[in-house]
């Protein structure tokens, strides 16, 4: 019993005490130690560090802390000191002040406490989305070379880039159909497991409120559910064509127009009544319709863009969109999930702003429709694509990294040794490949592994003076009203 | 036996006409070391119409030296544009120990390190808690470790602070000594009591105990209103406190940003007769409206020492606190229920605190001659006495710091001024931080080198001394 009362006041101390504040070159037991490594983390305080202390310190430290105490004993002793010393301030204490109690100093002290370790396969997934990000950047890059330099003809760039974004369009489309489905499936099994508890007519969103109706009336209500939950990512479309017209020609006049006629966003709850098409096709009418706007307003817009920097040398066009491009990299919304409404508004707008000085560099109207067009397609809506693509499966998203990373590669070596001329485009468009291919592998796992281990570095030191977090229920039930 | 006394240079951007707790502690501590024989300056930064030399009283002499200021009250961090006037003030008055105080203040932290270049003792009193966390604390950590890698002593509110303190500066233990704030008791006296016999009916709302189980019970809350001050908690708190007790009223004291918060809760809840808000007041009202109260509720989320919880109890309030910081050591048991600093636990915490009072189990009319034992500003000038004794090596170092056999700290115990000691020490802060702070001590030996040839020290006129008093006995 006295054994293990002494040997749970000697712990604290064999953990962490003056050896850890010192200097480093003056503490020598402990210098070797002075880093922690992930698998160090633990989430509460006092056990588990005495697992810790016993595992990580068993061959230098063991002695330390007896000795240590033996002599605080005989200290405490040859001063007579009856009563022992209280970490409190209101009690007269036969201490003096800068008395330090072996057995409490820093007993509280927390490292590490909040630690999860990362990772190398899902790191590296996670660092291909500015992977990603940066391939279309540059591949948006290389078509704009392309066409400046006249080598490809803006008409197929669009062309394809259309197609592609069409195909990228019907794909997206499927997935969210039957995620959609499985949802409304799970919910309904989920509704009538809750009918079977609680009473209906709990105060929820809309959506659940349709879907909670008896069970008869769910077959038509799959569609419904089906648009409400679609919604959201029309109104990304939207915005992000709104915000490139309202950009390009600083009049809302079109954006008023392209706004479908019921926005999900104003009256959700009036949608399902006065829709006449049910849910899936008007949502795909209304996407055709803005579609084709954007492409009339783009075509009558060109002219004007054309000229629109003709003022400006090239030079200051060039480290202008260079800059913008940089912000689109460095602003855009790498961690947003699939529902995000509005994803990194910043990022988007740097970049179609950098589309738009590039396009009036461009000598006609054809070309500067092309690249604004083609810009609208890889900033505006192949983020979208792409987020999905993640969400839906780990496959897509690595395919389509790598095949990012080859067009990017691809079209990087081919405009590079087009200038030099010494090359046929097909051998530098190899090399490039080669080249990119390999610069992404080290880039990737070089940053996941040098990211991993410089976690060994990691020392946060938490404690009782840290501000504590306040706990607080009813803040929710009247921030929203 | 006579004891030496010393003269001592209190700095702090934080200075009078500014209220304030940093403010009150010089001040307070500053007038007691008087009492006690000492010398005492203190140099501040010029505050609008306050400019040159005061005195305060007690024969207080304060410099406001004129600096800009830049954020809070604090002066712009120039390094060492304050070592001349500085060097000047110290050999004109003669100054032995340099004492700054708070972490923000930049000039605090200037005189440390040029109190050490011109071999003064030098003593500094943390007030603050200070996480590792984020990017501004991680920079007011590094600055910190600059300034205590080469000072003598350093003093904290609470034994929380010096746990703080000793990990954001690698200090010794042993050289921090741990002296909590007081309070002038007499300036938080509870009303006073009426004899039963004396007085049948009370004019004014007493604060009467027994309480009925009808009785109003009040409970006051004295804080600014920001964020850190749990202005959060206690909005959410309110009306579950209220509803499950009703015949409880609030009345709130402060002010700050989350007022508006508190008022839409008020206007929400219908509250208005229950829940009074007095805007901000004045240090010396504090005591006015603590004692129209039963119950004090602090819901603070950081806290070093937490005087006014102190305040309250000394003015006979039950006190019911978030237990955070350095709150936990301040106050006995009988006199405080403590609460997690969360929204349930707080409610649940008020309640008990409630019902205890109702059951009349709380000797509130006790608390004001306990806190007076407890905490007073004489106490604290005795054991910071000690600390410039044991740093001026009149007590012996055995003594001050207990045979102690780590050797290895003696090192950084900063007893010895010679540059190249004081270079080691600074060296230790980091790899660049290191260097770059050797930097600046050689900078600052070289402007004392050239202050030394350029006003040479005996040509500085020597300032007359406020008549002393005769040093106290000591068995105070």
């Amino acid at each position: 019993m006295a054994n293990a009362s002494l040997s749970a006041r000697d712990r604290p101390y064999s953990g962490l005490m003056r050896s850890a504040t010192a200097p480093i070159e003056l503490s020598s037991p402990r210098s070797a130690r002075s880093h922690l490594a992930p698998e160090d983390a633990f989430t509460s305080q006092l056990s588990p560090r005495r697992d810790h202390g016993a595992i990580v310190h068993d061959s230098g430290n063991e002695l330390r802390p007896r000795t240590t105490r033996s002599k605080l004993e005989s200290r405490s002793r040859s001063r007579r000191r009856k009563r022992s010393w209280k970490k409190l301030l209101w009690v007269k204490q036969s201490y003096p002040d800068n008395y330090t109690d072996q057995a409490t100093f820093l007993e509280n002290l927390q490292r590490n406490p909040r630690l999860q370790p990362y990772e190398f396969w899902p790191l590296v997934g996670d660092i291909s989305v500015i992977l990603q990000q940066v391939c279309s950047v540059t591949i948006f890059v290389v078509c704009f070379v392309g066409i400046f330099q006249e080598r490809v003809s803006p008409v197929s760039i669009v062309g394809w880039g259309s197609f592609a974004t069409f195909v990228g369009w019907l794909i997206w489309d499927s997935w969210v159909d039957s995620k959609d489905e499985d949802e409304v499936l799970q919910r309904r099994r989920s509704n009538r497991n809750r009918a079977a508890r609680e009473q209906p007519g709990r105060r929820d969103r809309p959506q659940s409120s349709v879907v909670s109706l008896p069970p008869s009336a769910t077959a038509s209500v799959t569609n419904l559910a089906a648009a409400e939950r679609a919604y959201p990512q029309i109104a990304i479309h939207h915005s992000h064509s709104t915000s490139a017209i309202s950009l390009q020609s600083g009049k809302s006049q079109a954006s008023d127009v392209a706004r479908p006629p019921n926005d999900p966003s104003d009256e959700p709850k009036y949608r399902p009544l006065s829709s006449t098409l049910s849910g899936r096709p008007a949502m795909r009418l209304d996407t055709i319709k803005s579609a084709v706007l954007i492409y009339s307003t783009l075509l009558g817009l060109s002219p004007i863009l054309k000229s629109l920097t003709r003022s400006t040398s090239s030079d200051s066009i060039w480290a202008m969109s260079f800059w913008l491009l940089a912000i689109n990299i460095f602003f855009y919304d790498y961690s947003g999930g699939v529902g995000v409404k509005f994803p990194a508004s910043l990022s988007t707008n740097a970049a179609l702003m950098a589309s738009t000085v590039l396009a009036s560099r461009l000598p006609s109207t054809g070309q500067v429709f092309s690249l604004t067009l083609f810009s609208i397609e890889v900033f505006g809506l192949f983020p979208v694509f792409r987020r999905y693509a993640r969400h839906q499966s780990w496959r897509y998203h690595v395919t389509l990294s790598i095949l990012l990373v080859i067009g990017a590669g691809a079209g990087v070596g081919m405009v590079l040794g087009g200038e030099k001329g010494n090359l046929s485009p097909l051998k530098s468009g190899l090399l490039g490949i080669l080249v990119a291919i390999l610069i992404a592998i080290v880039a990737i796992g070089g940053c996941s592994w040098w990211l991993i281990s410089l976690q060994k570095y990691k020392n946060a030191i938490n404690g009782p003076w840290d501000q504590a977090r306040p706990i607080i229920i009813s803040r929710r039930l009247w921030d929203d009203d | 036996m006579s004891r030496r006394t010393y003269n001592i240079a209190m700095v702090c951007d934080f200075f009078y006409p500014q209220p304030g707790g940093v403010e009150s502690h010089i001040y307070q501590l500053a007038t007691k070391l008087i009492d006690r024989g000492h010398k005492v300056i203190v140099i501040t930064h010029a505050y609008e119409d306050r400019k040159g030399i005061r005195y305060l009283t007690n024969g207080v002499k304060v410099f406001h030296v004129p600096f800009a200021i830049i954020y809070r009250s604090s002066t712009f961090p120039t390094v060492f544009s304050f070592f001349p006037l500085f060097r000047n003030i110290m050999i004109r008055e003669r100054i032995e120990i340099v004492h700054g105080h708070a972490t923000m203040s930049t000039l605090c932290q200037e005189a440390i390190l040029h109190g050490r270049t011109m071999g003064l003792r030098t003593v500094f009193t943390d007030h603050s808690l200070v996480g590792f966390t984020d990017a501004g604390s991680i920079f007011t950590n590094k600055l910190l470790k600059f300034t205590l890698s080469d000072v003598d002593h350093v003093i904290c509110v609470s034994h929380t602070g010096k746990e703080n303190t000793v990990l954001r500066a690698a200090l010794d233990p042993l050289m921090v000594s741990v002296i909590p704030n007081a309070l002038v008791s007499d300036d938080f006296k509870p009303l006073p009591r009426p004899e039963p016999s004396s007085l049948p009916f009370a004019q004014h709302p007493l604060p009467a105990h027994p309480l009925g189980p009808n009785d109003t019970l009040t409970i006051v809350v004295v804080s600014r209103l920001f964020y850190n001050k749990g202005t959060d908690l206690l909005t959410a708190a309110i009306p579950r406190i209220l509803e499950n007790h009703p015949n409880t009223r609030f009345i709130i004291a402060g002010s700050g940003p989350k007022a508006i918060d508190l008022q839409q809760m008020i206007e929400q809840n219908v509250l208005q007769d229950k829940v009074e808000m007095l805007g901000p007041v004045r240090h010396e009202k504090v005591r006015d409206i603590m004692v129209k109260g039963h119950i004090y509720l602090h819901p603070s989320l950081t806290e070093a020492f937490g005087t006014v919880i102190v305040e309250a109890a000394s003015c006979g309030l039950y006190v019911v606190c978030t237990a955070v910081g350095g709150i936990p050591e301040v106050l006995p048991s009988h006199m405080t229920v403590f609460a997690k600093p969360e929204e349930n636990d707080l409610v649940a915490a008020t309640g008990r605190a409630i019902a205890a009072l109702r059951a009349n189990k709380v000797r509130t009319e006790r608390f004001h001659e306990q806190v007076k034992a407890m905490y007073s500003w004489t106490n604290v000038a005795k054991r910071t006495e000690r600390v410039y004794r044991g740093i001026s090596g009149d007590i012996s170092e055995e003594e001050f710091y207990g045979a102690d056999d780590a050797s290895h700290w003696s090192v950084t115990r900063g007893r010895n001024f010679a540059l190249i000691d004081r270079l080691k020490r600074y060296y230790g802060c980091g790899v660049w931080a290191g260097k770059l702070f050797c930097l600046c001590v050689v900078i600052d030996y070289l402007i004392f080198v050239f202050c030394e040839w350029w006003w040479p020290g005996d040509q500085i006129d020597i300032a007359r001394d406020w008549p002393r008093k005769p040093p106290a006995s000591d068995d105070d």
